[in-house]
């Protein structure tokens, strides 16, 4: 494994867009930068996403530049499929020990040819597809991961050795063991992003048993031309759904969940999917059952205008229940708002959740830093110094500090980075003196 | 002296597997499922083309568990889409050599 040095000016937990735009901020200011991430690939959410609101650009297309940038930036160091086990304060900056997870192959020497992919005999459920799709117990995370470079879940693997006998780069490496590593840094960034709320959170909405009833992300990869489909078609039984409903808040403002707050993309996100099924479908009937919509971005409103300029339906309405029918077909209860709440059954051929925002990871117990009331990284002056958090030298970017958009996330990660540049130079941070060599 | 036979040097994979205490009652089962059907599935389309439902049907497996083994055997190139039908795609055993 190419080694982590034992002093960094900066310590990012998190690669998605976030993460990458605080780590790349401060590494073009000449710090020195690691950037950890959990999973397999960096790029968070955004790089499973379809298309972006409101521009509609591809978001991988947009995403992609940013990843291959954080992963080849001279003064950022990437790691990734590790953790964050401790950091502790000591002296002007924190300890940190991290964990790194065993891919149990030479990640320096993988050429992520997926040659080892190909001669896996298991397929099981993909998490970049939402268990829709699958994946083979050695895998390259998807076609646009950073780093591309397989990975084995040894939960999965039965064991059988193929990967090794085809691996053209002899890279296999079935004896790796979990790692534990230390080094120091002077300041931390949050920036571990989102969840969205289980689809079981409310029962009345299927429990996450209907295969009909979706989440948005899982939609987001059935769009996607790299999707576990190819196509838009529905989970049960193949179909190309003709008719199709938006279920607004469905896992935010609502105290029966513990989720009284907005979670401020779902009606953007519900409206960006409902126009492209649109486009990708003919004649298809798309309905958003809301409360009420909140567009309050730049260009969003005009956004909601062009949705509903090009077909998609929004009736005000809450709904109750969804029942599965013996075609997978959904019933679903719903109060009209707009008439005295009078009670009806309709039917959709496909429903999505538009289900809430919530953190990822609670850093409390690693960091000692204070959640709000929300359980989002809590900024205790939130009017002036959105990205500082409880705890001085640790700073918060993205949906870490709560939820936002993807603009909004970046904008927050310029902030982060310049916070934390600004801290660790009032600290006499000596980071430059001690900056060793990057290698190659 | 006896000559003492030298154990057989671990092979790295055996270590891993020893490591994990094998494969699990669950995965075993799984896997031999997933063998079965792919089998079943590779014979219905055997017929011709065939849509999700179908395909269950030959199967004798509900239709949401059909879709997802058919769409596996998709993503790794072993089925490829043979036109519509009806609002359902009909899907095919990708000929050999194509
Ligand atoms: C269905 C859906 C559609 C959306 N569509 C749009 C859209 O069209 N336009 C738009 O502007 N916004 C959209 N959003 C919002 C967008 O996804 C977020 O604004 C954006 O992803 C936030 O980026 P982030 O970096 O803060 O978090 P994330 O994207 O969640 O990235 C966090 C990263 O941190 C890693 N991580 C988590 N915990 C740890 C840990 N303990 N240690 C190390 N790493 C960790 C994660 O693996 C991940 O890579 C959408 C959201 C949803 C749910």
């Amino acid at each position: 494994m190419p080694y982590i040095h034992d002093r960094y000016d900066a310590l990012v937990i998190g690669g998605g867009i976030a993460g990458m735009q605080a780590a790349l901020d401060l590494g073009e200011q000449g710090f020195d930068v690691l950037l950890v991430e959990k999973g397999p690939s960096i790029g968070g959410v955004m790089v499973g996403l379809n298309k972006v609101f409101p521009t509609l650009d591809c978001s991988s297309c947009i995403c992609t530049p940013r990843m291959a940038e954080s992963a080849h930036h001279p003064r950022i160091r990437l790691q990734t499929y590790t953790e964050v086990q401790a950091v502790r304060r000591d002296g002007a900056g924190f300890a940190v020990e991290l964990l790194k997870k065993p891919r149990y192959l030479d990640e320096t020497a993988c050429i992520g040819c997926g040659e080892c992919e190909l001669a896996c005999p298991i397929e099981v459920p993909h998490e970049f597809d939402y268990g829709l799709g699958a994946r083979r117990a050695i895998y390259i995370p998807h076609g646009n991961a950073i780093p591309q470079k397989a990975v084995l879940s040894v939960e999965d693997c039965v064991f059988c050795g193929k990967c090794e006998k085809v691996c053209p780069a002899d890279c296999m490496d079935f004896t790796q063991l979990p790692e534990r590593v230390t080094t120091m840094v002077g300041a931390v960034i949050v920036a571990t992003g989102l969840e969205i709320t289980p689809m079981d959170a409310k029962p009345h909405y299927g429990r996450g048993l209907i295969p009909n009833v979706m989440s948005p992300l899982a939609m987001e990869r059935i769009q996607s031309s790299n999707g576990p489909y190819g196509r838009v078609l529905r989970p049960a039984d193949g179909k190309v759904p003709r008719s199709i409903a938006y279920v607004q808040c469905a896992g935010s403002r609502d105290r029966s969940i513990g989720i009284p707050y907005c979670s401020r993309v779902c009606c953007m996100y519900a409206l960006k999917q409902a126009l492209l099924l649109r486009h990708y479908i003919h004649d298809v009937e798309v309905t958003l059952y809301y409360m009420d919509i909140r567009a309050f971005g730049k260009g969003y409103e005009q956004f909601y205008r062009r949705a509903l300029a090009e077909g998609v339906k929004v009736v005000k309405g809450k709904v109750g229940r969804i029942t599965e029918l013996e075609n997978y077909d959904l019933s679903l209860r719903v109060e009209l708002l707009d008439e005295d709440q009078r009670l009806v059954e309709r039917r959709h051929e496909l429903v999505v959740l538009s289900q809430g925002l919530i953190p990822a990871w609670h850093p409390s117990a690693i960091l000692g830093i204070e959640e709000a009331d929300d359980h989002f990284i809590k900024a205790p002056d939130l009017k002036v110094a959105p990205s500082v958090t409880t705890v001085a030298g640790t700073f918060a970017a993205g949906v870490a500090a709560g939820p936002k958009d993807i603009p909004d996330a970046i904008v927050e990660a310029g902030d982060a980075a310049m916070a934390a540049a600004n801290y660790l130079a009032a600290m006499g941070w000596n980071g430059t003196a001690a900056r060793v060599p990057v290698p190659a | 002296m006896d000559e003492q036979p030298t154990p057989r040097p671990q092979r790295p994979i055996e270590i891993l597997r020893a490591r994990h205490g094998g494969i699990s009652k669950e995965l075993k089962e799984y896997f031999n499922e997933r063998q079965r059907l792919k089998k079943a599935i590779r014979a219905a389309l055997a017929e011709g083309p065939r849509s999700v439902p179908e395909i269950a049907r030959a199967c004798g497996i509900p239709p949401p568990k059909a879709m997802w083994h058919v769409m596996a055997m998709r993503r790794y190139g072993e089925v490829v889409e043979a036109g519509e039908r009806d609002d359902y795609v009909l899907y095919a055993l990708k000929s050999k050599g194509a």
